[in-house]
C-alpha cells in the first residue's frame, strides 16, 4: 500500500490532508463544543433583565465596569469566582468591557441588592462617598423599551436555539424554565409582573406608581438586570 | 595517499594557523585565559574532526560500489536498496517513540503550566499564609482586622462610621432600630433560615392592648433590654418573645436569635443567609472565611458597647 501512495503522489497528497484534517477535528471539535456550552445554571435573560440590558447598553455602562472576573486571587476575593467562557453564552453581544474605571459587574447580584442600586443609581456617591460615577437620574423617569427586549428574544430564541420556555439545568440538578411570552403582549404582561416584584424593594413612590399604572421605568430593568449576574 | 588527504590537512592547519592569528597573539589572548584557551581547543577540535568526516564520506563516495537487493520499484531509473534499517537509528527511534507516549500521557498533563493551575496554588498558599498568622488573634487585633473586613466589604451600605448612612441601611451602632424591631413584630421574619429554621410568626402585634404598649415594648428592645426595666420585662413576657428570644434576650439555639446585642454567633447569622426587613434587603456574604466572620462580627460588637 505505502509504495502504491509513493508512486502516486496526487492520491499521497489527498491521504495526507484527509489524515491530518480528521485528526484536527477530532483534536479541535469536541474540546470547542464543550467550551461554547453554557455553564450549568446559566440561563437565557427575562424579559425585563433583556429590557435592563439595553438600557446598561445605551448608557455605556461597560465603558467603565468591566463583566470578566479574571483568575488571580485579588479579583475572586473582590468579585467572586472567575468568569467561564460557558457563562456568556446568552450575552450577545457579551460586555467584557475594556477597562475598569469602576468595578466589574460580573456577579454583582450577588452582593448588592435592589435597595442599594436604587440609592446608588439616584446618587452614588450618598452610598460611595468619593465616587466618581455620574447620577443617572434619567433613569427614574425613562420607560424601558419592553418592545425591543422582546423582539430580541424572539430572534435569538429562533436563529440560536437559546432555549427559552425550556428546562435549563441549573448547578444543584433542578431544572429551571424561563419564560417567554407568546405574543408582545403577553410578554409585556411577564414583565409587568416581574417589575412589580422589583419595585416592592424599591422606595421611590414615583418609580412604584408608574409600575402600578403599567409602565416600567428603566431603574426597575436595569436593577432586574443587575440582580440577574451572578 | 589520495590527494583528497593532503588537502584535508592543509585546510585543517590552515584554519588553525588563522584561528591562531586572530585570538592568539591579541592582548589578554591564549597566553592568559583559560576561557579562550577552551574556546580555541574546542574551534581546533571542530575543524579537525569536520575535516576528517567529510573526507570520510567523500572517499566513501568515490570508492564505495554499490550491492544488496533492489526494490520493485524505480524512479526514472533510481533504484532503492532493501537494506537493513541502521540500528543506532532505529534505537533512536523506538526511543523517540517511547519518550512520546510518556510526554502526552505524563510529562506534559502532569508539568504543563495552567492558568488555574497557579490560581489554585495561589489561593491556597495565601490560605496557608493566612490561617498561620491570624490563628491566635483575639482582643484588639481581632477588631482592627474586623474593622479592615468592614471597610472593605460592609461599608458600600453601612456607611464608613456603620451608621447605616441615613436609614439606607441597618444602624449598626446598636443592636436593633425601632422601625426594625416593630416590623418584625408585625410581619414576622424568616431570615436566618440556617440556624433558626422556624422564623418568626407576624402579628404579634396583636399581644399587645394598645400601640403604646408595643410603642413601650420596642424602645424596650431598643435600648439592650436593661435590666432595670421591669415593665419592658413584663411586656417581653406578654409578648411571648421571651419563648424564643429567652428571657433576657440571650437568644435560644434553633429557636430566636440574641436581641439585646451582638455577639459572633449573631452577625454570622446574618452574613449566612442575608436579611430583609423593615430597611431593605442584605446580601448574603459567601465569601467571608471564619475568621473573617468572626473578626467582622467582633468589630460590629465593639460599636456597640
Amino acid at each position: 500500500m505505502f509504495h502504491w501512495l509513493e508512486k502516486n503522489p496526487f492520491a499521497f497528497a489527498v491521504v495526507v490532508i484527509v489524515t491530518i484534517a480528521f485528526a484536527g477535528l477530532v483534536e479541535i471539535v469536541p474540546h470547542f463544543a464543550q467550551q461554547a456550552r453554557p455553564v450549568i445554571g446559566t440561563t437565557p435573560y427575562s424579559t425585563l433583565e433583556l429590557a435592563g440590558r439595553h438600557v446598561y447598553i445605551k448608557n455605556s455602562c461597560n465603558a467603565c465596569h468591566s463583566q470578566l472576573v479574571r483568575p488571580f486571587k485579588s479579583e475572586t476575593d473582590r468579585y467572586g469566582d472567575y468568569s467561564l467562557s460557558g457563562e456568556y453564552a446568552y450575552d450577545r453581544p457579551f460586555l467584557w468591557g475594556s477597562k475598569r474605571t469602576g468595578p466589574d459587574l460580573m456577579r454583582v447580584g450577588n452582593y448588592r441588592t435592589t435597595d442599594w442600586h436604587e440609592n446608588h443609581m439616584k446618587d452614588p456617591a450618598s452610598v460611595v462617598p468619593g465616587s466618581i460615577m455620574p447620577a443617572y437620574g434619567w433613569m427614574f423617569v425613562n420607560e424601558a423599551d419592553i418592545d425591543t427586549s422582546y423582539a430580541e428574544q424572539l430572534t435569538v430564541a429562533k436563529f440560536f436555539g437559546v432555549p427559552y420556555n425550556k428546562p435549563v439545568p441549573m448547578k444543584d440538578g433542578s431544572t429551571k424554565i424561563i419564560k417567554m411570552g407568546a405574543t408582545v403582549e403577553e410578554a409585556r404582561a411577564m414583565a409587568l409582573a416581574e417589575a412589580k416584584l422589583i419595585t416592592a424593594d424599591m422606595k421611590n413612590q414615583d418609580v412604584k406608581d408608574a409600575v402600578e399604572n403599567g409602565k416600567i421605568p428603566e431603574i426597575v430593568a436595569i436593577i432586574a438586570y443587575m440582580n440577574s449576574l451572578k | 595517499m589520495n590527494k583528497l588527504y593532503i588537502w584535508a590537512v592543509v585546510f585543517a592547519a590552515l584554519m588553525i594557523v588563522l584561528t591562531y592569528l586572530s585570538v592568539g597573539t591579541t592582548e589578554g589572548g591564549l597566553n592568559d585565559d583559560v576561557v579562550n584557551q577552551l574556546a580555541v581547543a574546542g574551534a581546533v577540535a571542530l575543524v579537525v574532526i569536520s575535516v576528517f568526516v567529510v573526507v570520510k564520506y567523500v572517499r566513501q563516495m568515490q570508492v564505495d560500489t554499490a550491492d544488496g537487493d533492489l526494490a520493485e520499484e524505480s524512479w526514472d531509473g533510481i533504484g532503492e536498496y532493501l537494506n537493513e534499517v541502521p540500528k543506532g537509528w532505529a534505537i533512536l527511534y523506538i526511543l523517540t517513540m517511547i519518550w512520546g507516549m510518556w510526554y502526552f500521557t505524563m510529562g506534559y498533563p502532569v508539568n504543563a503550566y495552567s492558568q488555574i493551575g497557579e490560581y489554585n496554588e495561589d489561593v491556597a498558599a495565601h490560605d496557608a499564609k493566612f490561617a498561620a498568622e491570624y490563628k491566635g488573634i483575639t482582643g484588639n487585633r481581632l477588631v482592627e482586622m474586623g474593622e479592615s473586613v468592614f471597610l472593605a466589604e460592609c461599608k458600600v451600605c453601612h456607611g464608613i462610621s456603620a451608621d447605616g448612612i441615613d436609614g439606607k441601611a441597618a444602624n449598626l451602632n446598636q443592636r436593633i432600630e425601632a422601625v426594625a424591631v416593630k416590623h418584625a413584630i408585625m410581619n414576622g421574619a424568616n431570615n436566618f433560615t440556617t440556624d433558626f429554621p422556624g422564623g418568626m410568626p407576624p402579628g404579634l402585634n396583636y399581644m399587645f392592648a394598645s400601640e403604646a404598649e408595643l410603642d413601650e415594648l420596642v424602645n424596650y428592645v431598643v435600648a439592650g433590654m436593661p435590666a432595670d426595666d421591669t415593665r419592658g420585662a413584663e411586656l417581653f413576657a406578654q409578648g411571648t418573645c421571651n419563648g424564643c428570644h429567652g428571657d433576657t434576650g440571650e437568644g435560644m439555639p434553633y429557636a430566636g436569635p440574641k436581641i439585646n446585642g451582638y455577639d459572633i454567633a449573631t452577625v454570622s447569622s446574618v452574613l449566612k443567609d442575608g436579611k430583609k426587613g423593615a430597611i431593605g434587603t442584605m446580601p448574603k456574604f459567601e465569601r467571608l472565611n471564619a475568621k473573617q466572620i468572626e473578626a467582622v462580627s467582633a468589630y460590629i460588637t465593639s460599636l456597640s458597647k
